[in-house]
Protein backbone atom coordinates (compact mmCIF):
# COMPACT_ATOMS: atom_id res chain seq x y z
CA UNK A 1 0.00 0.00 0.00
CA UNK A 2 1.36 3.20 -0.82
CA UNK A 3 1.24 5.60 2.19
CA UNK A 4 1.03 9.14 -0.29
CA UNK A 5 -2.64 9.49 0.55
CA UNK A 6 -2.15 11.65 3.27
CA UNK A 7 -1.34 13.89 0.96
CA UNK A 8 -4.48 14.74 0.19
CA UNK A 9 -5.80 15.43 4.25
CA UNK A 10 -5.24 19.51 3.92
CA UNK A 11 -1.27 18.90 5.22
CA UNK A 12 -0.24 21.06 1.73
CA UNK A 13 -2.99 23.87 2.16
CA UNK A 14 -2.60 27.50 3.12
CA UNK A 15 -4.46 27.20 6.87
CA UNK A 16 -4.71 26.47 10.38
CA UNK A 17 -2.98 23.92 11.18
CA UNK A 18 -3.75 21.13 14.11
CA UNK A 19 -0.91 20.76 16.73
CA UNK A 20 -0.37 16.84 17.07
CA UNK A 21 2.90 16.66 19.14
CA UNK A 22 1.17 17.03 22.38
CA UNK A 23 -1.88 14.19 23.12
CA UNK A 24 -3.72 12.53 25.71
CA UNK A 25 -0.53 10.92 27.45
CA UNK A 26 0.72 14.74 27.82
CA UNK A 27 -2.92 15.42 29.05
CA UNK A 28 -3.01 13.16 31.45
CA UNK A 29 0.66 13.85 32.70
CA UNK A 30 -0.53 17.63 33.34
CA UNK A 31 -4.02 15.89 34.85
CA UNK A 32 -2.28 14.20 37.67
CA UNK A 33 0.38 16.90 38.16
CA UNK A 34 -2.05 19.39 38.99
CA UNK A 35 -4.68 17.17 40.68
CA UNK A 36 -1.33 15.69 42.83
CA UNK A 37 0.35 18.73 43.81
CA UNK A 38 -2.91 20.68 44.58
CA UNK A 39 -3.77 17.66 47.34
CA UNK A 40 -0.55 18.12 48.79
CA UNK A 41 -0.38 21.49 49.34
CA UNK A 42 -3.89 21.35 50.63
CA UNK A 43 -3.18 18.27 52.63
CA UNK A 44 -0.09 20.31 54.07
CA UNK A 45 -2.04 22.75 55.81
CA UNK A 46 -3.74 19.87 57.53
CA UNK A 47 -0.30 17.95 58.17
CA UNK A 48 -2.60 15.68 56.74
CA UNK A 49 -0.57 12.65 55.88
CA UNK A 50 -3.05 10.43 53.55
CA UNK A 51 -3.58 13.51 51.64
CA UNK A 52 0.16 14.24 51.52
CA UNK A 53 1.11 10.93 50.34
CA UNK A 54 -1.45 10.50 47.94
CA UNK A 55 -0.16 13.48 46.26
CA UNK A 56 3.11 12.16 46.08
CA UNK A 57 2.29 9.37 44.28
CA UNK A 58 -0.20 10.99 42.18
CA UNK A 59 2.66 13.54 40.95
CA UNK A 60 5.39 10.78 40.64
CA UNK A 61 3.50 7.75 39.12
CA UNK A 62 0.77 9.89 37.39
CA UNK A 63 2.45 12.87 36.19
CA UNK A 64 6.41 11.39 35.84
CA UNK A 65 4.78 8.16 34.54
CA UNK A 66 2.58 9.83 31.87
CA UNK A 67 5.76 12.07 30.93
CA UNK A 68 8.28 9.16 30.51
CA UNK A 69 5.29 7.43 27.83
CA UNK A 70 5.09 10.60 26.07
CA UNK A 71 9.26 10.82 25.42
CA UNK A 72 10.64 9.31 22.28
CA UNK A 73 13.89 9.14 24.16
CA UNK A 74 12.50 8.11 27.62
CA UNK A 75 16.00 7.21 28.20
CA UNK A 76 17.72 10.18 28.09
CA UNK A 77 14.92 11.88 29.93
CA UNK A 78 17.45 13.82 32.71
CA UNK A 79 18.61 15.61 29.86
CA UNK A 80 15.50 17.74 30.52
CA UNK A 81 17.29 18.84 34.00
CA UNK A 82 19.63 21.07 31.33
CA UNK A 83 17.99 24.37 30.41
CA UNK A 84 16.28 25.57 33.56
CA UNK A 85 17.34 29.22 32.67
CA UNK A 86 15.08 29.18 29.35
CA UNK A 87 12.74 26.31 29.52
CA UNK A 88 10.03 25.77 31.46
CA UNK A 89 9.94 21.94 31.17
CA UNK A 90 13.34 21.73 32.62
CA UNK A 91 12.22 24.36 35.35
CA UNK A 92 8.96 21.26 36.15
CA UNK A 93 11.23 18.73 36.45
CA UNK A 94 13.15 20.44 38.86
CA UNK A 95 10.32 20.95 40.12
CA UNK A 96 9.04 17.58 40.45
CA UNK A 97 12.29 16.39 41.99
CA UNK A 98 12.35 18.44 44.42
CA UNK A 99 8.94 18.32 45.32
CA UNK A 100 9.32 14.15 45.89
CA UNK A 101 12.05 14.44 47.54
CA UNK A 102 11.33 17.22 50.00
CA UNK A 103 7.39 16.07 50.29
CA UNK A 104 8.53 12.48 50.85
CA UNK A 105 10.93 14.13 53.79
CA UNK A 106 8.18 16.40 55.14
CA UNK A 107 5.66 13.35 55.38
CA UNK A 108 8.57 11.54 57.13
CA UNK A 109 9.57 14.23 59.57
CA UNK A 110 5.67 14.59 60.50
CA UNK A 111 4.88 10.59 61.29
CA UNK A 112 8.07 10.21 63.34
CA UNK A 113 9.35 13.74 64.40
CA UNK A 114 12.73 12.48 62.86
CA UNK A 115 14.13 16.42 61.67
CA UNK A 116 15.24 18.99 64.59
CA UNK A 117 12.27 21.97 64.22
CA UNK A 118 13.96 24.75 61.63
CA UNK A 119 15.22 21.96 59.58
CA UNK A 120 11.86 20.12 59.24
CA UNK A 121 10.55 23.56 58.97
CA UNK A 122 12.62 24.41 56.05
CA UNK A 123 11.84 20.47 54.47
CA UNK A 124 8.08 21.63 54.92
CA UNK A 125 8.92 25.22 53.04
CA UNK A 126 11.02 23.47 50.37
CA UNK A 127 7.79 21.28 49.54
CA UNK A 128 5.14 23.94 49.22
CA UNK A 129 7.54 26.20 47.22
CA UNK A 130 8.31 23.21 44.49
CA UNK A 131 4.54 21.71 44.93
CA UNK A 132 3.23 25.85 43.94
CA UNK A 133 5.78 25.52 40.80
CA UNK A 134 3.96 22.00 39.30
CA UNK A 135 0.75 23.99 39.99
CA UNK A 136 1.67 26.66 37.75
CA UNK A 137 4.44 25.72 35.52
CA UNK A 138 2.51 23.85 33.24
CA UNK A 139 0.39 26.92 32.28
CA UNK A 140 3.88 28.99 31.78
CA UNK A 141 5.26 25.81 29.31
CA UNK A 142 2.22 26.24 27.22
CA UNK A 143 1.48 30.32 27.74
CA UNK A 144 5.48 29.91 26.28
CA UNK A 145 4.49 28.29 23.13
CA UNK A 146 3.46 31.67 21.06
CA UNK A 147 2.63 29.43 18.37
CA UNK A 148 -0.83 28.39 19.34
CA UNK A 149 -3.14 31.34 20.10
CA UNK A 150 -5.16 29.23 22.39
CA UNK A 151 -2.31 28.47 24.92
CA UNK A 152 -0.28 31.22 24.22
CA UNK A 153 -2.61 33.74 26.56
CA UNK A 154 -1.48 34.74 30.16
CA UNK A 155 -4.66 33.33 31.79
CA UNK A 156 -2.91 29.46 30.73
CA UNK A 157 -0.47 29.65 34.12
CA UNK A 158 -4.09 31.31 35.73
CA UNK A 159 -6.76 28.84 34.98
CA UNK A 160 -3.57 25.63 35.91
CA UNK A 161 -3.42 27.04 39.68
CA UNK A 162 -6.96 27.66 39.82
CA UNK A 163 -7.93 24.25 38.81
CA UNK A 164 -4.71 22.39 41.14
CA UNK A 165 -6.13 24.51 44.04
CA UNK A 166 -9.83 23.25 43.16
CA UNK A 167 -8.68 20.04 42.67
CA UNK A 168 -6.84 20.17 46.08
CA UNK A 169 -9.81 21.33 47.52
CA UNK A 170 -12.00 18.41 46.44
CA UNK A 171 -9.62 15.50 47.15
CA UNK A 172 -9.06 16.75 50.47
CA UNK A 173 -12.78 16.34 51.33
CA UNK A 174 -12.95 13.17 49.87
CA UNK A 175 -9.58 11.70 51.34
CA UNK A 176 -10.27 13.57 54.22
CA UNK A 177 -14.16 12.19 55.07
CA UNK A 178 -14.05 11.07 58.28
CA UNK A 179 -10.71 11.83 59.46
CA UNK A 180 -10.31 14.14 62.95
CA UNK A 181 -8.83 17.36 61.21
CA UNK A 182 -12.57 17.64 59.26
CA UNK A 183 -15.04 15.13 61.44
CA UNK A 184 -14.58 17.37 64.29
CA UNK A 185 -14.61 20.95 62.57
CA UNK A 186 -17.63 21.04 60.85
CA UNK A 187 -16.55 24.72 60.25
CA UNK A 188 -13.90 23.22 58.43
CA UNK A 189 -15.60 21.36 56.21
CA UNK A 190 -18.22 24.53 55.30
CA UNK A 191 -15.32 26.68 54.66
CA UNK A 192 -13.20 23.94 52.04
CA UNK A 193 -16.68 23.61 50.57
CA UNK A 194 -17.29 27.42 50.49
CA UNK A 195 -13.51 28.27 48.68
CA UNK A 196 -14.87 25.09 46.33
CA UNK A 197 -17.34 26.91 45.02
CA UNK A 198 -15.56 30.43 45.15
CA UNK A 199 -13.07 28.39 42.88
CA UNK A 200 -15.48 27.04 40.29
CA UNK A 201 -16.45 30.05 39.83
CA UNK A 202 -13.01 32.20 39.09
CA UNK A 203 -12.32 28.76 37.30
CA UNK A 204 -15.15 29.30 35.07
CA UNK A 205 -14.75 33.06 34.40
CA UNK A 206 -10.90 32.24 33.55
CA UNK A 207 -11.76 29.21 31.32
CA UNK A 208 -13.85 31.74 29.56
CA UNK A 209 -11.45 34.20 29.46
CA UNK A 210 -8.82 32.45 28.17
CA UNK A 211 -11.27 31.82 24.90
CA UNK A 212 -12.44 35.39 24.80
CA UNK A 213 -8.69 36.44 24.57
CA UNK A 214 -7.66 33.23 22.28
CA UNK A 215 -10.56 34.20 19.78
CA UNK A 216 -9.32 38.03 19.65
CA UNK A 217 -5.61 37.08 19.28
CA UNK A 218 -5.15 35.14 15.77
CA UNK A 219 -7.29 33.42 12.97
CA UNK A 220 -5.79 29.92 14.79
CA UNK A 221 -7.31 31.21 17.94
CA UNK A 222 -10.97 32.29 16.14
CA UNK A 223 -10.92 28.58 14.61
CA UNK A 224 -10.10 26.66 17.97
CA UNK A 225 -12.61 28.02 20.09
CA UNK A 226 -14.98 28.08 17.78
CA UNK A 227 -14.41 24.51 17.66
CA UNK A 228 -14.54 24.06 21.12
CA UNK A 229 -17.85 26.03 21.50
CA UNK A 230 -19.36 25.54 17.96
CA UNK A 231 -17.53 22.37 16.39
CA UNK A 232 -16.74 18.97 16.63
CA UNK A 233 -15.40 19.24 20.54
CA UNK A 234 -18.20 21.45 21.59
CA UNK A 235 -20.32 18.04 22.29
CA UNK A 236 -17.16 17.26 24.76
CA UNK A 237 -16.41 20.79 26.02
CA UNK A 238 -19.64 22.41 26.93
CA UNK A 239 -21.36 19.42 29.02
CA UNK A 240 -18.10 17.99 30.45
CA UNK A 241 -15.56 21.10 31.19
CA UNK A 242 -18.43 23.90 31.73
CA UNK A 243 -21.14 21.69 32.65
CA UNK A 244 -19.95 18.98 34.62
CA UNK A 245 -16.92 20.92 35.78
CA UNK A 246 -18.23 23.99 37.06
CA UNK A 247 -21.68 24.74 36.72
CA UNK A 248 -23.20 21.43 37.90
CA UNK A 249 -20.30 21.08 40.22
CA UNK A 250 -20.92 23.82 42.07
CA UNK A 251 -24.62 23.81 42.30
CA UNK A 252 -24.36 20.51 43.87
CA UNK A 253 -21.54 21.72 46.82
CA UNK A 254 -23.89 24.22 47.53
CA UNK A 255 -26.72 21.59 48.21
CA UNK A 256 -23.99 19.24 49.71
CA UNK A 257 -25.04 17.30 52.55
CA UNK A 258 -22.31 15.75 55.17
CA UNK A 259 -22.15 12.71 52.90
CA UNK A 260 -18.91 11.07 51.49
CA UNK A 261 -20.71 9.99 48.70
CA UNK A 262 -21.96 13.54 47.83
CA UNK A 263 -18.61 14.77 47.89
CA UNK A 264 -17.29 11.90 46.15
CA UNK A 265 -20.04 12.58 42.91
CA UNK A 266 -18.15 16.41 43.13
CA UNK A 267 -15.23 15.79 42.63
CA UNK A 268 -15.37 12.81 40.29
CA UNK A 269 -17.60 15.56 38.20
CA UNK A 270 -15.32 18.56 38.73
CA UNK A 271 -12.22 16.11 37.86
CA UNK A 272 -14.02 14.65 34.52
CA UNK A 273 -14.66 18.33 33.34
CA UNK A 274 -10.98 19.35 34.16
CA UNK A 275 -9.60 15.85 32.73
CA UNK A 276 -11.72 16.93 29.70
CA UNK A 277 -10.57 20.70 29.37
CA UNK A 278 -6.67 19.25 29.48
CA UNK A 279 -6.85 16.49 26.44
CA UNK A 280 -9.72 19.22 24.42
CA UNK A 281 -7.22 22.37 24.57
CA UNK A 282 -4.58 20.56 23.61
CA UNK A 283 -6.50 18.70 20.34
CA UNK A 284 -7.92 22.01 19.51
CA UNK A 285 -4.45 23.60 19.39
CA UNK A 286 -3.83 25.40 16.54
CA UNK A 287 -0.81 27.06 14.22
CA UNK A 288 -1.53 30.16 12.37
CA UNK A 289 -1.09 30.83 8.71
CA UNK A 290 2.17 30.90 8.17
CA UNK A 291 1.61 33.80 5.80
CA UNK A 292 -1.83 34.61 7.33
CA UNK A 293 -2.95 33.99 3.50
CA UNK A 294 -0.96 34.52 0.62
CA UNK A 295 -3.61 36.17 -1.36
CA UNK A 296 -4.05 39.16 1.19
CA UNK A 297 -0.40 39.34 1.51
CA UNK A 298 -0.03 39.36 -2.41
CA UNK A 299 -2.31 41.95 -2.51
CA UNK B 1 30.81 34.51 8.95
CA UNK B 2 28.46 34.31 6.37
CA UNK B 3 24.44 34.12 8.15
CA UNK B 4 22.41 32.09 5.89
CA UNK B 5 18.84 32.93 4.53
CA UNK B 6 16.59 32.67 1.85
CA UNK B 7 14.46 34.49 -0.30
CA UNK B 8 10.85 32.91 -1.55
CA UNK B 9 9.68 34.67 -4.61
CA UNK B 10 6.06 34.35 -4.75
CA UNK B 11 5.46 35.31 -8.48
CA UNK B 12 7.85 32.60 -9.55
CA UNK B 13 6.86 29.58 -7.48
CA UNK B 14 4.76 28.02 -9.69
CA UNK B 15 3.60 24.81 -7.45
CA UNK B 16 5.61 22.16 -8.78
CA UNK B 17 7.43 20.55 -5.76
CA UNK B 18 10.64 19.64 -7.06
CA UNK B 19 11.75 21.50 -4.00
CA UNK B 20 10.39 19.06 -1.38
CA UNK B 21 11.57 16.07 -4.17
CA UNK B 22 14.94 17.22 -3.70
CA UNK B 23 14.80 17.56 -0.40
CA UNK B 24 12.95 14.37 0.96
CA UNK B 25 15.94 13.02 -1.82
CA UNK B 26 18.74 14.98 -0.20
CA UNK B 27 17.80 14.11 3.33
CA UNK B 28 16.49 10.30 2.86
CA UNK B 29 13.34 11.56 4.46
CA UNK B 30 11.31 8.76 5.56
CA UNK B 31 7.28 8.89 4.81
CA UNK B 32 5.37 11.20 6.35
CA UNK B 33 8.10 13.54 6.36
CA UNK B 34 8.64 16.82 4.71
CA UNK B 35 11.52 19.48 5.63
CA UNK B 36 10.20 21.80 2.89
CA UNK B 37 5.90 21.99 1.98
CA UNK B 38 5.11 24.33 -0.75
CA UNK B 39 1.31 24.84 0.69
CA UNK B 40 -1.46 25.67 -2.17
CA UNK B 41 -4.46 28.03 -1.53
CA UNK B 42 -7.63 28.88 -3.93
CA UNK B 43 -9.05 32.60 -3.64
CA UNK B 44 -12.13 33.84 -5.67
CA UNK B 45 -15.31 32.60 -6.96
CA UNK B 46 -15.65 31.18 -10.03
CA UNK B 47 -15.02 32.46 -13.35
CA UNK B 48 -12.44 34.77 -11.04
CA UNK B 49 -10.48 32.02 -9.11
CA UNK B 50 -6.59 32.57 -8.83
CA UNK B 51 -4.41 29.55 -6.82
CA UNK B 52 -1.26 31.15 -4.75
CA UNK B 53 1.40 28.80 -3.70
CA UNK B 54 3.56 29.63 -0.98
CA UNK B 55 6.44 27.77 -0.63
CA UNK B 56 7.40 27.06 3.48
CA UNK B 57 10.64 25.62 5.34
CA UNK B 58 12.20 26.36 8.86
CA UNK B 59 12.83 29.98 9.00
CA UNK B 60 16.15 29.31 11.30
CA UNK B 61 14.70 32.38 13.18
CA UNK B 62 17.22 34.23 14.70
CA UNK B 63 15.40 34.51 18.12
CA UNK B 64 14.12 30.70 17.75
CA UNK B 65 11.72 29.92 20.20
CA UNK B 66 11.97 26.12 19.47
CA UNK B 67 15.82 27.20 20.52
CA UNK B 68 14.75 28.54 24.27
CA UNK B 69 11.72 26.32 24.72
CA UNK B 70 14.00 22.88 24.46
CA UNK B 71 14.57 21.60 27.78
CA UNK B 72 17.60 19.76 26.88
CA UNK B 73 19.70 22.50 24.72
CA UNK B 74 19.28 19.39 21.69
CA UNK B 75 18.49 22.96 19.33
CA UNK B 76 21.04 25.21 19.22
CA UNK B 77 21.95 27.51 17.03
CA UNK B 78 25.01 27.83 14.61
CA UNK B 79 27.49 30.59 14.28
CA UNK B 80 26.21 30.91 10.68
CA UNK B 81 22.78 31.30 11.68
CA UNK B 82 21.13 27.21 10.83
CA UNK B 83 19.31 26.28 13.91
CA UNK B 84 20.11 22.54 14.56
CA UNK B 85 19.17 19.53 16.12
CA UNK B 86 21.17 17.52 18.27
CA UNK B 87 19.60 14.16 17.48
CA UNK B 88 21.70 12.53 20.55
CA UNK B 89 20.47 15.03 23.00
CA UNK B 90 17.09 15.22 22.04
CA UNK B 91 14.38 13.51 24.25
CA UNK B 92 11.62 13.83 21.74
CA UNK B 93 9.33 15.90 24.56
CA UNK B 94 8.03 17.65 21.38
CA UNK B 95 8.03 21.19 23.39
CA UNK B 96 10.14 22.93 20.38
CA UNK B 97 7.20 21.46 17.46
CA UNK B 98 4.39 23.12 19.50
CA UNK B 99 6.93 26.36 20.41
CA UNK B 100 7.55 26.69 16.67
CA UNK B 101 5.06 29.12 14.98
CA UNK B 102 5.78 27.84 11.36
CA UNK B 103 4.86 23.90 12.17
CA UNK B 104 8.61 23.04 10.95
CA UNK B 105 9.15 20.07 12.97
CA UNK B 106 8.61 16.44 13.06
CA UNK B 107 9.08 14.41 15.67
CA UNK B 108 10.16 10.63 14.54
CA UNK B 109 7.66 7.95 14.70
CA UNK B 110 8.52 4.21 14.77
CA UNK B 111 6.27 3.37 11.81
CA UNK B 112 7.80 6.09 9.76
CA UNK B 113 11.19 4.34 9.89
CA UNK B 114 10.26 0.87 10.34
CA UNK B 115 7.00 0.32 8.07
CA UNK B 116 8.52 1.47 5.03
CA UNK B 117 6.51 3.70 1.90
CA UNK B 118 5.09 0.61 1.04
CA UNK B 119 4.11 -0.55 4.48
CA UNK B 120 4.86 -4.19 6.24
CA UNK B 121 8.21 -3.55 7.69
CA UNK B 122 9.99 -3.83 3.86
CA UNK B 123 12.64 -1.09 3.72
CA UNK B 124 13.38 -0.34 0.12
CA UNK B 125 17.01 0.15 -1.19
CA UNK B 126 16.90 3.98 -0.71
CA UNK B 127 15.29 3.59 2.65
CA UNK B 128 17.36 1.72 4.05
CA UNK B 129 20.31 3.66 3.25
CA UNK B 130 18.94 6.72 4.90
CA UNK B 131 17.61 4.93 7.64
CA UNK B 132 20.86 5.60 9.67
CA UNK B 133 20.19 9.33 10.00
CA UNK B 134 17.65 9.05 12.27
CA UNK B 135 17.20 8.17 15.91
CA UNK B 136 13.12 7.52 16.39
CA UNK B 137 11.60 9.28 18.76
CA UNK B 138 13.74 13.05 18.08
CA UNK B 139 12.65 15.44 16.74
CA UNK B 140 14.03 16.15 12.75
CA UNK B 141 13.58 19.57 10.99
CA UNK B 142 15.09 21.30 7.87
CA UNK B 143 19.05 22.09 8.05
CA UNK B 144 19.21 24.61 5.11
CA UNK B 145 21.35 21.26 3.97
CA UNK B 146 24.06 22.17 6.10
CA UNK B 147 26.18 19.23 4.74
CA UNK B 148 26.08 20.65 1.11
CA UNK B 149 26.09 24.41 2.48
CA UNK B 150 29.34 24.01 4.21
CA UNK B 151 30.60 22.39 0.94
CA UNK B 152 29.98 25.78 -0.77
CA UNK B 153 27.06 24.77 -2.67
CA UNK B 154 23.27 25.54 -2.49
CA UNK B 155 20.81 23.38 -0.44
CA UNK B 156 18.80 20.81 -2.46
CA UNK B 157 15.72 22.64 -2.90
CA UNK B 158 17.43 25.30 -3.86
CA UNK B 159 19.74 23.80 -6.76
CA UNK B 160 16.57 21.97 -7.70
CA UNK B 161 13.63 24.80 -8.09
CA UNK B 162 13.21 25.16 -11.95
CA UNK B 163 12.30 28.46 -11.69
CA UNK B 164 14.57 30.28 -9.16
CA UNK B 165 11.79 30.96 -7.05
CA UNK B 166 13.80 30.04 -4.01
CA UNK B 167 17.14 31.96 -3.75
CA UNK B 168 19.60 31.16 -1.00
CA UNK B 169 22.54 33.46 0.44
CA UNK B 170 24.30 35.32 3.05
CA UNK B 171 21.77 38.00 4.76
CA UNK B 172 24.77 40.16 6.12
CA UNK B 173 26.40 40.67 2.43
CA UNK B 174 25.27 43.72 0.98
CA UNK B 175 26.38 42.14 -2.37
CA UNK B 176 24.34 39.09 -2.07
CA UNK B 177 21.14 38.43 -3.85
CA UNK B 178 18.60 37.52 -1.34
CA UNK B 179 19.81 41.08 0.49
CA UNK B 180 19.44 42.55 -2.60
CA UNK B 181 15.82 41.68 -3.26
CA UNK B 182 14.60 41.88 0.64
CA UNK B 183 15.97 45.60 -0.17
CA UNK B 184 14.56 46.12 -3.09
CA UNK B 185 11.11 44.36 -3.74
CA UNK B 186 10.53 44.48 0.54
CA UNK B 187 10.72 41.13 1.21
CA UNK B 188 8.67 40.06 4.78
CA UNK B 189 9.04 37.57 6.83
CA UNK B 190 6.41 35.55 8.20
CA UNK B 191 4.27 36.03 11.11
CA UNK B 192 6.56 39.06 12.29
CA UNK B 193 3.92 39.51 15.84
CA UNK B 194 5.63 36.51 16.69
CA UNK B 195 9.27 37.96 17.25
CA UNK B 196 10.96 35.31 15.97
CA UNK B 197 12.86 37.25 13.37
CA UNK B 198 13.21 34.75 10.58
CA UNK B 199 16.18 34.24 8.17
CA UNK B 200 13.67 33.51 5.55
CA UNK B 201 11.79 36.13 3.57
CA UNK B 202 8.88 36.56 1.25
CA UNK B 203 9.10 38.96 -1.79
CA UNK B 204 5.97 39.46 -4.64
Amino acid sequence: MIASNRIADGTFRVGVGLQKAWGVQMATAFFFGEAGAGLYFVAQFFDFVLGMVAGLVMVLVGKAGGHVLHLGQPLRGWRALTKVRTSWVSRGLAAILLFVAAGALHVIDVRSGLLPTAVSQLVAAVALAACFVIMVYQGFAMSQSSAIALWSGGLMPVASLTYALLNGVLLTLVFGFGEPFLAERPETVRLLQVLAVALMLYGLVTVLSLLHGARRASEAGRQSVAMLLQGGFARWFVPLVIGAGFVVSALMMLAAPPAFAWMLAVAGLELTGYYAFRVLVFKAGGYDPALSLAYRFRH
Amino acid sequence: MATWGMVFDLRRCIGCNACAVACKQENSLPDGVFFTKTLSEEVGEYPDVTRSYVPTICNHCEDAPCESACPTGATYTRPDGIVMVDRNKCIGCGTCIVACPYDQRTRLEPEMLHEGLFGGGRLTPFEEQGIGRFTVGTVVKCTFCHERVDAGQLPACVATCPTEARIFGDLDDPASRPRQLILERRGRQPLPEKNTNPRVFYID
